[in-house]
C-alpha cells in the first residue's frame, strides 16, 4: 500500500511538471500571473540574493587568502574563487536562498488556496489550475533564478574582490585578470546550465507540495516543510549529478 | 439532466455514499437534506466531478462523467453554477475582482462594463458598499452573499448549486438570500440546494430528498416531507412546525 503511494505521488509529481511546463505553449495565457510571480520571485529575492553572495565571496576569499598565502601562493586565490563561485557556489546559494524565500512561499500559498477550496472553485469556473497557478510559477523560476544566479555571482566576485585587495593586500588588477582567465565558455556555461534546471525543480516541488495540502494549518505546517526540505535535497543531489554530466559534456578531466 | 445510478463513494474506509440513486432534471428545485456529515457536499462534487464515485454512474446531459479527464470535465462543469459552503473566494483578490473573475476569464468586456456588472451584481446581493475590502475583511454572511454574486457572474449556467447558501446567517438575511436564490430560477432553470435547515428548504425546493447513512432516506415533494412518519425527518420537521 505504502509502495502504490508513493509511485502514485511520483506520476502525479510528474503529470503536474510536464503539464506545468506545457502550459508555456498552450493557451490561454496568463501573461499578469506570470508579471506578478516575477516581481515576487525575482525583485522580491534581490536583496537577500545581494547580501548573501556578498558574504559567500568575502568569506570564501577569506578562507582560500589565508590558506594559499601559508602555502605562499597567494596570487591563486582570485581564479579559485573564480572558479567556485561561478562553476559551483553561485548558483547553488541562489537555488537554496530561493528554495528558502520563493518555494516555501509558493507551497504555503497554494495550500492555503487548497485549504481554502478555491482551487476547486477554479475548476468549476473552467480554470485549469496547473496552467493558472503552476505554469507561471514554473516560468518565473525558470527566468528568474538565471537572473538571480548571475547577479549573486557577480556581488559574490566583488566580496571576494574586496578581501583580496583590502585584507590580503593582493593586487586588484591581477585578482581581475585571473577572474576574466577564468570566465571561458565552458565554466560560464557549466554555472548558468543549472539555475535553469534547478528553478524548474524547485517551482514543481514546491507547487506539488502544496497542491497536496491536506489537513488544515498542521498540514500546511507540513507542506512547506517538505517543500523545502525536498527542494533543497534535490538542489543538491542534481547539483552533484548536473556536475558530472556538464564536465563530462564539457570534456574536462577529472 | 443529473442521473445518480448506483453511486458509491468512499473518504479511505468511510463509506460516504452507499448505492445512491436519483435523477434530477434540468428545471427542478431539489432540496437534499441531511445531518452534518452524511456527504450533502460530497454529491455537490461528484455532481461537477471534483471527486470521481468508487463505483457507479454519474451522467449529466447524457454523459458519464465518471471516467472523463480534467479537459472535458470543463464542459460539464459550465453548465453549473456553485456556491460553495465556505463561499471559497479568493482571498488574495479583493470582492470585486472576485466577482469580476469569471468576466476577466470569458468575456471581453472593456474596464468600464465590468466595474458596470461587477457593482451591478453586488447591489442584487445587497454588498455594494464592500466592493473594495478583501475576503477576510468580510463577515460570514457578506462572505456568502459575495460568493453567490460572483457565482452569477459565471456565464449562463443551466444549473444553480447552493451549498449551505443559508447556514450560519440572521433570519432577515437568510430570508434574503432565499429571496434571491427563487428570483435567479425564475426563468425555469433548476437548482439544487444543500441544507440541514429545512426551513429554508421548503421555501425553495419542491422536491426533497433525504439523505442518512449514506442511503437515500426519502425522495418527495413538499405534501410527503410534511406528512412523513421517519423519526428522522419528524426531528427535522419539529423546526418548521415551530416556526
Ligand atoms: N477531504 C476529505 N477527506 C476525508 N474525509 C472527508 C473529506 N471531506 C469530507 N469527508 C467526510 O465525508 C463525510 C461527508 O462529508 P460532507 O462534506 O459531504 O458532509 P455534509 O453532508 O456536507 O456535512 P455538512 O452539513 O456539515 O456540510 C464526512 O463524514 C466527512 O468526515
Ligand atoms: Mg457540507
Amino acid at each position: 500500500m505504502k509502495i502504490k503511494e508513493r509511485i502514485s505521488e511520483l506520476q502525479d509529481f510528474y503529470l503536474l511538471s510536464t503539464r506545468g511546463l506545457l502550459g508555456a505553449v498552450r493557451k490561454p495565457f496568463y501573461f499578469k500571473d506570470m508579471i506578478e510571480q516575477m516581481d515576487y520571485a525575482g525583485a522580491g529575492s534581490f536583496i537577500i540574493i545581494i547580501l548573501v553572495s556578498l558574504f559567500i565571496g568575502m568569506a570564501l576569499s577569506l578562507q582560500l587568502a589565508a590558506e594559499l598565502s601559508s602555502l605562499g601562493l597567494k596570487m591563486y586565490t582570485g581564479k579559485i574563487v573564480g572558479i567556485s563561485i561561478i562553476r559551483e557556489i553561485g548558483p547553488v546559494a541562489a537555488a537554496l536562498v530561493f528554495a528558502g524565500r520563493v518555494g516555501s512561499g509558493m507551497a504555503s500559498e497554494l495550500g492555503s488556496m487548497i485549504l481554502g477550496h478555491q482551487i476547486d472553485s477554479l475548476r468549476v469556473f473552467g480554470v485549469d489550475p496547473i496552467k493558472k497557478l503552476v505554469t507561471p510559477r514554473i516560468l518565473s523560476s525558470i527566468v528568474m533564478l538565471p537572473a538571480l544566479t548571475i547577479i549573486g555571482d557577480v556581488v559574490s566576485l566583488f566580496g571576494g574582490y574586496y578581501i583580496a585587495v583590502f585584507v590580503s593586500h593582493q593586487s586588484g588588477t591581477f585578482y581581475w585578470s585571473s577572474i576574466r582567465d577564468v570566465l571561458t565558455f565552458e565554466n560560464v556555461f557549466a554555472g548558468a546550465a543549472k539555475p535553469f534546471i534547478f528553478g524548474y525543480l524547485i517551482a514543481c516541488i514546491s507547487c506539488y507540495m502544496g497542491f497536496s495540502t491536506k489537513g488544515g494549518s498542521k498540514g500546511l505546517r507540513t507542506s512547506t516543510t517538505r517543500a523545502v526540505v525536498v527542494s533543497i535535497v534535490m538542489i543538491i543531489v542534481s547539483d552533484f549529478i548536473l556536475t558530472r554530466i556538464l564536465l563530462y559534456v564539457l570534456g574536462f578531466s577529472v | 439532466m443529473i442521473v445518480f445510478d448506483k453511486v458509491w463513494f468512499s473518504y479511505g474506509l468511510h463509506h460516504v455514499l452507499k448505492d445512491v440513486s436519483f435523477t434530477i432534471s434540468e428545471n427542478e428545485r431539489v432540496a437534499i437534506l441531511g445531518e452534518s456529515g452524511e456527504g450533502k457536499t460530497t454529491i455537490l462534487k461528484l455532481i461537477l466531478g471534483l471527486i470521481r464515485p468508487d463505483a457507479g454512474k454519474i451522467i449529466i446531459d447524457g454523459e458519464d462523467i465518471s471516467n472523463k479527464s480534467e479537459d472535458e470535465l470543463r464542459k460539464v462543469r459550465m453548465k453549473f453554477s456553485i456556491v460553495f459552503q465556505e463561499g471559497a473566494l479568493f482571498d488574495s483578490l479583493n470582492v470585486k475582482e472576485n466577482v469580476a473573475f469569471c468576466l476577466r476569464e470569458y468575456s471581453k468586456l472593456s474596464e468600464d462594463e465590468i466595474d458596470h456588472k461587477v457593482r451591478e451584481l453586488l447591489r442584487i446581493v445587497g454588498v455594494e458598499h464592500a466592493i473594495e475590502l478583501m475576503p477576510d475583511e468580510l463577515s460570514g454572511g457578506m462572505h456568502r452573499r459575495v460568493a453567490i454574486a460572483r457565482s452569477l457572474a459565471a456565464c449562463e449556467p443551466k444549473m444553480f448549486l447552493y451549498d449551505e447558501a443559508t447556514t450560519g446567517l440572521d433570519p432577515v438575511n437568510a430570508d434574503i438570500i432565499c429571496k434571491l436564490i427563487l428570483d435567479l430560477s425564475k426563468n425555469g432553470r433548476g437548482l439544487i440546494i444543500v441544507t440541514h435547515k429545512i426551513f429554508d428548504a421548503v421555501k425553495i425546493a419542491k422536491r426533497f430528498i433525504f439523505l442518512k447513512d449514506g442511503i437515500i432516506l426519502f425522495d418527495g415533494d413538499k405534501d410527503d416531507l410534511l406528512h412523513s412518519t421517519i423519526p428522522e425527518i419528524q426531528i427535522y420537521l419539529n423546526e418548521v412546525n415551530f416556526s
